[in-house]
């Protein structure tokens, strides 16, 4: 077991390429020597610009699981998510702008930094864009 | 190790693991450095906003106040709380004082009456009077024809008018009662610094302490029930594509639909003929006021000078534009259907007037990125063409006036072309592109906008 803790998320499925409207889901959990508690954690499936623009960013789900001290969260608990991905942006490989869809885990443990796991998958099969030969 | 002591680099991972790292939560001054420019600190901007909008809110709420206890309370008291007496018009005359812009003059009507067996006699009006240098106001007519309206009651009269004066002070009293409709006007002022200080605290607060996705899903929402905006019609399956209802809004003749096109010759043209004029009017009289100045025209000129070589060409920019527009006719370009598919096949309908002799005249399919960015206070915006896909080529030809070069061509979209794309900073953008190489230039170049959905095919796994 690593040291340093770890989000984990595993995809159903080939776990890398989805189709628009296709269901994606998975599990998550926290792999850490330390088993203390956690007060909030949020899921996002989202889609994020990367490239020479500023960043755009956009959240398709988003679930958040609050602790209290009847429902307290067990961060090494795997815990399932399940959404149905949407028609666009489709994940996209450009010059200047590329589109990336991950599932990104936060985690808030009562003190201390927070921690973030992310694991990207591709939506539609745009292949990337080729750098032009000058003519 | 308890969490987030140590966190690691992001990096690339195997699929079936995911990238993980701990997020400092002390404060930092500055935020990560991307490229060559600093993004700023979140922490540090959301208190920057936070404390903006709450000296807005406190301008707004201070304002409003003053506004209540100058104007406001006062004229209430009058109307509520004041006791109905009698007077004698005994003197009167026009105040005046001096104002920042002039002399300003009030109404003075020297009054006499009785409270209590007390008989009071003073300068009053209205209760603004009652304040230092209140009641005042640029025009003597008015003030004027305010005395004219009370004569003094002389022994003969006998006259009395009805003042109202203060229970707690009766040598407060006013002649005139009711309230200044201006007063309610000048609230909007404030009150506009209230609701937008009140209204930005409220929104940063709330996304206070709240990570990127959960401030990106808050902000979605709130786009959600604007109900007045653009999210009113039937949302598109097709999330950050462009509707382009403004493509398929003029019938074609041939095809379904006619084209627009990006950018108007004929607006080109009328942009540069104001700049023309306006630059080079503006250089005229400055030369003008140049001639009048003897004696100091050497420096002068050299200023003039280098603005009159820009009119120049200013000038050589509107004839080149006259010319594009008077030898090169207008394009037109219709399409069978709209939105396109990626696989789907289209028929592609162009006319192209004028008197030209052309080298070489191309249309293609383009798609092009457009990124926006800030560079420490400047927004800029970089477009890069990244697909060209030439539909129709023809060299050596010529277009005789009043005879349009027209032509139908079939063209697929790629399978694998992505779709439009539009969000705040990034676009991906198609168009349909007429470029013609001229025997004689300029040469031109004219885009049509079309829109790309995305592909539902399969992905052959």
């Amino acid at each position: 077991m690593s040291a340093e803790p770890t989000v984990v998320i595993r995809l159903d499925g080939d776990g890398f390429v989805y189709r628009p409207g296709e269901t994606l889901s998975g599990q998550y959990w926290i792999v850490s020597r330390d088993t203390s508690p956690v007060k909030a954690i949020e899921v996002s499936v989202l889609w994020h610009s990367e490239g020479k623009g500023d960043e755009d960013m956009a959240v398709h789900e988003f679930w958040q699981r609050d602790a209290d001290e009847l429902h307290p969260i067990d961060p090494g608990q795997p815990e399932r998510f399940r959404t149905t991905l949407p028609q666009s942006p489709l994940s996209y490989e450009g010059q200047m702008i590329k589109l990336r869809w991950c599932v990104r885990v936060r985690a808030f443990p009562y003190r201390g930094k927070e921690l973030v796991g992310e694991r990207q998958f591709q939506l539609g099969n745009v292949p990337p864009v080729r750098v032009r030969s000058p003519a | 190790m308890p969490w987030g002591q140590r966190g690691h680099a992001r990096g690339t991972l195997p699929l079936d693991a995911a990238e993980s790292f701990a997020l400092a939560r002390s404060f930092r001054y500055y935020g990560k450095k991307r490229g060559n420019r600093r993004t700023g600190s979140p922490a540090l901007g959301r208190a920057g906003e936070a404390i903006f909008w709450a000296v807005l809110l406190l301008l707004g709420c201070s304002g409003t106040i003053v506004l209540l206890l100058q104007f406001v309370v006062p004229e209430w008291r009058v109307n509520h709380e004041f006791v109905t007496t009698t007077c004698k018009v005994v003197d009167k005359r026009i105040g005046e004082r001096r104002g920042e812009d002039g002399p300003l003059f009030r109404p003075e009507i020297k009054i006499e009456y009785e409270v209590g067996g007390t008989t009071y006699r003073d300068w009053h009006y209205d209760i603004h009077h009652h304040k230092i240098g209140g009641g005042y106001s640029s025009g003597r007519e008015n003030a004027q024809a305010v005395l004219d309206q009370f004569p003094l009651s002389g022994t003969a009269t006998e006259a009395r008018y009805p003042c109202w004066y203060d229970p707690m002070n009766p040598y407060v009293a006013v002649l005139v009662r009711g309230y200044r409709r201006w007063v309610w006007w000048a609230f909007t002022v404030p009150a506009s610094f209230v609701v937008i200080g009140a209204g930005g605290l409220i929104y940063t607060l709330l996304q206070w302490g709240k990570s990127a996705e959960h401030r990106a899903v808050m902000a979605q929402r709130a786009q959600e029930r604007d109900f007045f905006g653009a999210n009113a019609s039937e949302p598109s399956p097709y999330l950050f594509v462009p509707a382009g209802t403004d493509i398929t809004s003029s019938p074609g003749t041939r095809l379904s639909f006619r084209l627009p096109m990006t950018k108007s010759p004929g607006w080109a043209l009328f942009g540069a003929l104001v700049f023309c004029v306006v630059w080079n009017l503006s250089v005229f009289a400055a030369i003008l006021i140049g001639l009048r100045m003897a004696g100091r025209f050497g420096w002068f000129l050299a200023i003039v000078v280098p603005l009159g070589l820009i009119g120049l060409g200013a000038i050589v920019l509107f004839l080149r534009q006259l010319l594009v527009a008077a030898r090169i006719g207008p394009t037109l370009l219709e399409i069978s259907g709209h939105p396109l598919q990626p696989g789907g096949q289209y028929r592609l309908f162009l006319s192209q007037s004028g008197r030209l002799t052309i080298r070489d005249m191309r249309v293609s399919l383009v798609c092009e990125e457009t990124a926006s960015y800030r560079q420490g206070t400047n927004s800029r915006t970089e477009i890069q063409e990244v697909q060209r896909y030439e539909l129709f080529r023809r060299p050596q030809f010529a277009i005789e006036r009043g005879v349009p070069f027209e032509m139908e061509l079939d063209f697929s979209v790629p399978e694998g072309a992505m779709h439009s794309f539009k969000a705040d900073h990034n676009e991906i953008n198609w168009a349909v592109t007429v470029e013609s190489d001229m025997v004689v230039r300029p040469n031109y170049k004219r885009s049509f906008p079309v829109i790309v959905l995305p592909a539902q095919g399969d992905l052959g796994r």
